[in-house]
């Protein structure tokens, strides 16, 4: 295989609008909900952080909303013929925030050794690399084990942030000083963090790319409850309300105002997926017949419609239609309580209850909860809701003490990166809520699932993916809910603010003013 | 006993509780199922065991619990509350940052509340009997029996929303970078609504203590006597009954000001004001134990304290009091 | 005393009022057969759009004026039980503080004095969060938060009784302490230990719907807390959803609060209320 490369020429070409001329200057609010535990984005690497770290780290290459690679800190790479040598080629005159210069050595440093002890799903990845090297200051070559169509799509800010060399080489990476003031080479520079209220970023003045980023600052704010965000949104106090922000209910609302536009895009690499851990080892869900019941017990379009206000998709299965790979051709479980009644009878379910857990994030996630035990209740299934904090969540489902347990994953644009770890049985461990929680076994599938993530061409990956999600959706391991969509509320005369497959968490960078 | 004794053998009694509400709540926090290690690992959202692991030794939380007991309690002594892991702050410095905040807004219910109480209160006591009377002891029953979280949202549709006249939540516009009396006028604004939805209970409160005792004080013989010598209503109220009858309602204040730290935890959530509640219960969501503890610390602490001082005041202005113990 | 008391007409008012919500709860399962969870119609539907719905519908399309009687189940059952559990726990503690003195109530009071600083609210979120939301857990919750207060009264009252002449002769013609305790002391403290209890239940009702605002309530029991907050995030356009939960939780604890008033007012008639100033 072999990637074009791509010139600064072209990047020029794709930044300059063809609507209207970027004015530069002028200052955005963003709502970050929940505060951030923290803005070293190499060691925290959760929603919030990724929302506002987002604009002071990078990593390589960025993507597109087809997931196709951009330049970033690179600017042009290049993967040999037999998939095992990738090459790239960084910019120059990069500074970092301090005003030290960013080399290859900052990327050798970030991936094979920061990284390497802080970022569990960057390790994954890096279990195919045979070695990360920099032949001159200039590129950064990394040589893979075996082929992994899957690592172009490492290279994204979340996964792989690039972090200064020259500050963390040597030291205790968790209580270096630096993380409270984060260096890096994005378009912002953090300039106060007050806790409980925001997020100040300023302009970086010396910024690689020529005229960007174009706002003079950002402001997150932290407002934690969802009733104050509508209103913050409402009088003009904050200008983007990221997906999650407010309840799905106040979306319609909100987008009838006057100048306020609304985006389902910038969630294409993350694709968020939401399930329900079935406990395969014990209970009645430990029985196939009865997981399938429970399938056709739920009316999904109706959850999707009324407890999500439309937005998203019905899941088919593991795989997100966003995602590389996806295959429609699978056992649909339409809303069929009649065949959950029979699958219920065939198996002699008797009446045992079962314990719904949902996800401790709102009141979307409590009615989705509710709607669902309606809906067994129907079928006759015996659910109850058992409720707790996070905290509560994450030792259940890590302890394996649940029977329904909802969950959301990304995708990260890859089966192989984010889907299958959820499905093979080397990733049955206690202690993880976001392993094989099910303790689902299926060796041959297993094999399946190697033998996709290292072929060579796509055209075998996608005939490999559709046959693995033929069987497993027939197994109904987890119950497959829905693709989430997260819509990003704006004010129109923002412009440019979603133009990435990660959306807002790099948005601020080409975004600019219309005033 | 003098009252220096009296101090001196309280705040000694003081410390050792203080200890002991930090060891009980330790344990009471090491309770709840879950840990910060678990909390952080799965925002992550792709923890593995390592993470994990490394996260559980960077907290201290694999060693034994009473390893963390008697560390914990060692840093107490000396007056350390702990590093917060999760803020990656000591939770000192959380505390103080969220400390004014809190204590303006409940100094500032607190005073409207014991103001507008005694003042509604005597005025019933006044017109005993009378429709006004009636009135305003039915409008503190009916602010008792609200729930204060209803009463804020409500508070915020109608000021908020609907009328635009107030902000609905926070503390000061952000950005705007006021100084002066801008800023006062600013946070001022902001105050407003969640200090008189707090006040408003204990206004209620406070009313009704006020106009209890003041129609007890008013049946006692002094008034009887000072009526029979001809002064007029108006002047017995002011200078006999109001004096005496204050009294029960401060030292209930009193009481009540030890709750100042702790007691708004409501409020701040709905109203997203910084303060200390909202600390206490963000962390205890992520079962940040040295933030929660170091919370309930203090609070315990001020309550202490101000047990102490409204005793004091209380033997100081009622010398009977300390004669009988 | 129940001459005084049904004279009185708030605590008459407050008597109907209560009584009103006592039925309405125990006929919801008759009323609302389907039960408060059943989705019925369209969400979001204002009172009175649809025949059959008076309230309207909630977010999910539940019928508000079901979950309104059953809500109310909720809230009578955890605030009676939870006042029964801290009265188990306050009145032996105070009585016994208030008999023996000395280091009995030394400890006592220093254990009551222990609770009393934490601040309620908290303490009671923490030990929600620890034994996980359901009724149970709840009510014990509130129960452990409330019973300070009751021990302080009855050792206040059973001081006060205990220095009364009919004592010194249950003394002297040789009854042993704990039965003087029981069978004369305790009884004469019968009166303020009621008008407590009643005051206790309403703050056991607000307590339970600001711990289900906060969505630290049982997720299977429909209570009027978790509907407000529940209707939270879409209180501007579906304000009523807040509303009317909120007004049934005032007229429940109102209803206690004057009947409580009403009480001492009856038991105490020399500190009459109504005296000129």
């Amino acid at each position: 295989m072999k990637y074009l490369k791509v010139t600064t020429f072209l990047i020029a070409a794709a930044l300059a609008s063809p609507v209207a001329a970027q004015e530069a200057g002028g200052r955005l609010d963003i709502v970050v909900q929940p505060e951030p535990p923290g803005l070293m984005l190499g060691l925290v690497q959760n929603g919030p952080t990724q929302l506002v770290a987002g604009d002071i780290y990078e990593s390589l290459l960025r993507y597109d909303s087809d997931l196709n690679p951009m330049p970033s800190l690179a600017k042009s790479w290049e993967i040999s013929d037999d998939g095992l040598t990738y090459t790239f080629k960084l910019n120059e005159g990069v500074k970092w925030h301090d005003g030290e210069a960013f080399t290859a050595d900052d990327v050798v440093f970030s991936a094979d050794v920061f990284l390497r002890e802080t970022h569990a799903r960057l390790r994954a990845s890096l279990a195919y690399v045979k070695s990360i090297t920099a032949p001159d200051p200039m590129t950064v070559v990394f040589k893979l084990k075996e082929p992994f169509g899957p690592f172009i799509n490492a290279f994204e800010n979340g996964t792989m942030p690039i972090v200064p060399k020259h500050i963390y080489e040597g030291t205790d990476f968790a209580n270096n000083p630096a993380n409270a003031t984060p260096i890096g080479t994005g378009p912002f520079k953090f300039k106060e963090w007050v806790k409980g209220s925001h997020i100040h970023l300023v302009k970086n003045e010396d910024y690689y790319v020529d005229g960007l980023p174009y706002l003079d600052e950002v402001f997150y704010r932290v407002i934690p409850d969802a009733a104050a965000r509508a209103v913050a949104f409402e009088t003009g106090e904050v200008d983007v309300l990221p997906g999650g922000s407010v309840e799905n209910w106040d979306i319609p609302r909100l987008a009838e105002m006057d100048g306020v536009c609304v985006t389902e895009k910038g969630w294409e690499f993350l694709a968020p997926l939401a399930w329900m851990w079935l406990n395969n080892r014990e209970g009645p869900t430990a029985n196939e017949k009865f997981r399938q019941a429970v399938m056709y017990a739920m009316d999904r379009e109706f959850m999707r419609d009324v407890v999500w206000n439309g937005f998203g998709k019905v899941a088919t299965g593991p795989i997100a239609s966003s995602t590389n790979f996806y295959s429609d051709d699978v056992t649909i479980y339409d809303h069929n309580p009649d065949k959950a009644k029979e699958l219920l009878a065939e198996m002699g379910y008797d009446g045992e209850p079962v314990r719904i857990l949902p996800l401790p994030y709102g009141e979307t996630w409590q009615r989705w909860a509710e709607a669902v035990r309606q809906n067994l209740s129907e079928v006759g299934i015996n659910a109850e809701i058992d409720s707790s904090d996070v905290a509560g969540w994450n030792e259940k489902t890590s302890q394996w003490d649940y029977d329904m347990a909802f969950t959301y994953l990304y995708q990260y644009g890859d089966p192989a990166l984010g889907v299958s770890r959820n499905y093979t049985a080397d990733r049955i461990k206690k202690g993880s809520p976001w392993n094989n929680v099910e303790g689902y076994e299926n060796l041959s599938l297993d094999e399946k699932w190697a033998a996709a993530a290292t072929m060579v061409t796509p055209e075998e990956r996608e005939a490999a993916y559709a046959e693995i999600q033929k069987e497993i959706v027939d197994d109904v391991p987890v119950a497959w809910m829905q693709e989430l969509t997260f819509p990003t509320i704006y004010r129109c005369n923002v412009n440019d603010l979603v133009t990435t497959a990660i959306g807002i968490n790099d948005g601020p960078r080409n975004a600019w003013i219309k005033k | 006993m003098t009252i220096f004794a009296v101090v001196v053998s309280r705040l000694s009694k003081a410390i050792l509780t203080l200890l002991a509400i930090a060891i009980l709540n330790f344990f009471l926090i090491h309770a709840a199922p879950g840990d910060p290690a678990v909390v952080l690992a799965g925002e992550a959202g792709a923890a593995d065991e390592q993470m994990i692991e490394q996260l559980r030794e960077r907290f201290g939380l694999d060693q034994p619990l009473y390893v963390q007991l008697g560390k914990y309690v060692a840093g107490i002594v000396q007056l350390d509350l702990g590093y917060s892991f999760r803020q990656g702050a000591p939770v000192a410095e959380l505390i103080a940052d969220r400390l004014p905040a809190t204590l303006l807004l409940t100094l500032t219910a607190f005073v409207v509340s014991l103001v507008l109480g005694i003042a509604f209160g005597v005025a019933a006591a006044a017109r005993v009997g009378k429709p006004s009377d009636t009135v305003l002891t039915t409008m503190a029953l009916l602010f008792y029996a609200t729930p204060l979280y209803w009463l804020a949202l409500m508070a915020v549709l109608v000021f908020s929303v609907w009328f635009g006249w107030l902000p609905g939540f926070g503390y000061e516009t952000v950005g705007a970078n006021y100084t002066g009396l801008e800023r006062v006028l600013d946070i001022g604004s902001h105050l407003i609504l969640p200090a008189l939805t707090l006040g408003l209970f204990f206004t209620a409160v406070y009313m009704r203590m006020a106009r209890a005792s003041m129609l007890e004080v008013s049946q006692l013989d002094f008034v009887k006597t000072a009526k029979a010598k001809g002064l007029s209503d108006a002047v017995i109220r002011r200078r006999h009954i109001l004096r005496n009858a204050i009294l029960p309602v401060v030292t209930l204040a009193g009481l009540q000001a030890g709750q100042l730290v702790g007691g708004a935890v409501l409020t701040e959530t709905v109203f997203a004001w910084p303060g200390i509640g909202r600390l206490m219960f963000e962390s205890l969501a992520a079962r940040d134990y040295n933030t929660i503890l170091g919370v309930f610390l203090v609070s315990a602490a001020m309550v202490i304290l101000f047990n102490i001082v409204t005793d004091i005041v209380y033997r100081i202005v009622d010398p009977r009091i300390g004669a009988r113990s | 005393m129940w001459k005084r008391f049904r004279s009185n007409m708030g605590a008459m008012i407050g008597v109907v009022l209560l009584i009103s919500v006592i039925v309405i709860a125990l006929i919801a399962p008759l009323i609302f057969s389907d039960g408060p969870w059943q989705m019925v119609q369209r969400p979001f539907l204002a009172p009175f759009a649809v025949d059959g719905l008076p309230l309207g519908t909630d977010t999910l399309g539940r019928n508000v004026a079901a979950q309104l009687a059953y809500g109310a189940r909720v809230s009578l059952l955890v605030g009676l039980v939870s006042t029964v559990v801290a009265l188990l726990i306050g009145v032996p503690l105070g009585a016994l503080a208030g008999f023996y003195g000395g280091y009995v109530d030394e400890g006592a009071m220093r254990f009551t004095e222990f609770f009393q600083t934490i601040p309620n609210f908290a303490l009671a979120i923490v030990l929600v969060a620890i034994f996980e939301p359901t009724l149970t857990s709840i009510t014990i919750a509130i129960a452990i938060v409330s019973w300070p207060p009751v021990a302080r009264l009855v050792r206040a009252e059973v001081m006060s009784v205990r220095t009364r002449e009919f004592v010194d002769a249950a003394r002297l013609a040789g009854l042993s302490k704990p039965r003087i305790l029981i069978q004369q002391v305790l009884p004469n403290t019968v009166s303020p230990i009621i008008v407590m209890a009643s005051l206790m239940v309403a703050t056991a009702i607000l307590l339970e719907s600001s711990l289900s605002f906060l969505g630290l309530g049982d997720p299977n029991s429909m209570s009027w807390g978790y509907m407000i907050g529940a209707a939270r995030t879409v209180i501007r356009t579906s304000w009523w959803l807040s509303f009317f939960p909120g007004i049934a939780i005032v007229i429940t604890v109102l209803a206690l609060n004057l009947i409580g008033e009403g009480l001492n007012d009856a038991f105490n008639p020399h500190l009459s209320r109504k005296g000129k100033a």
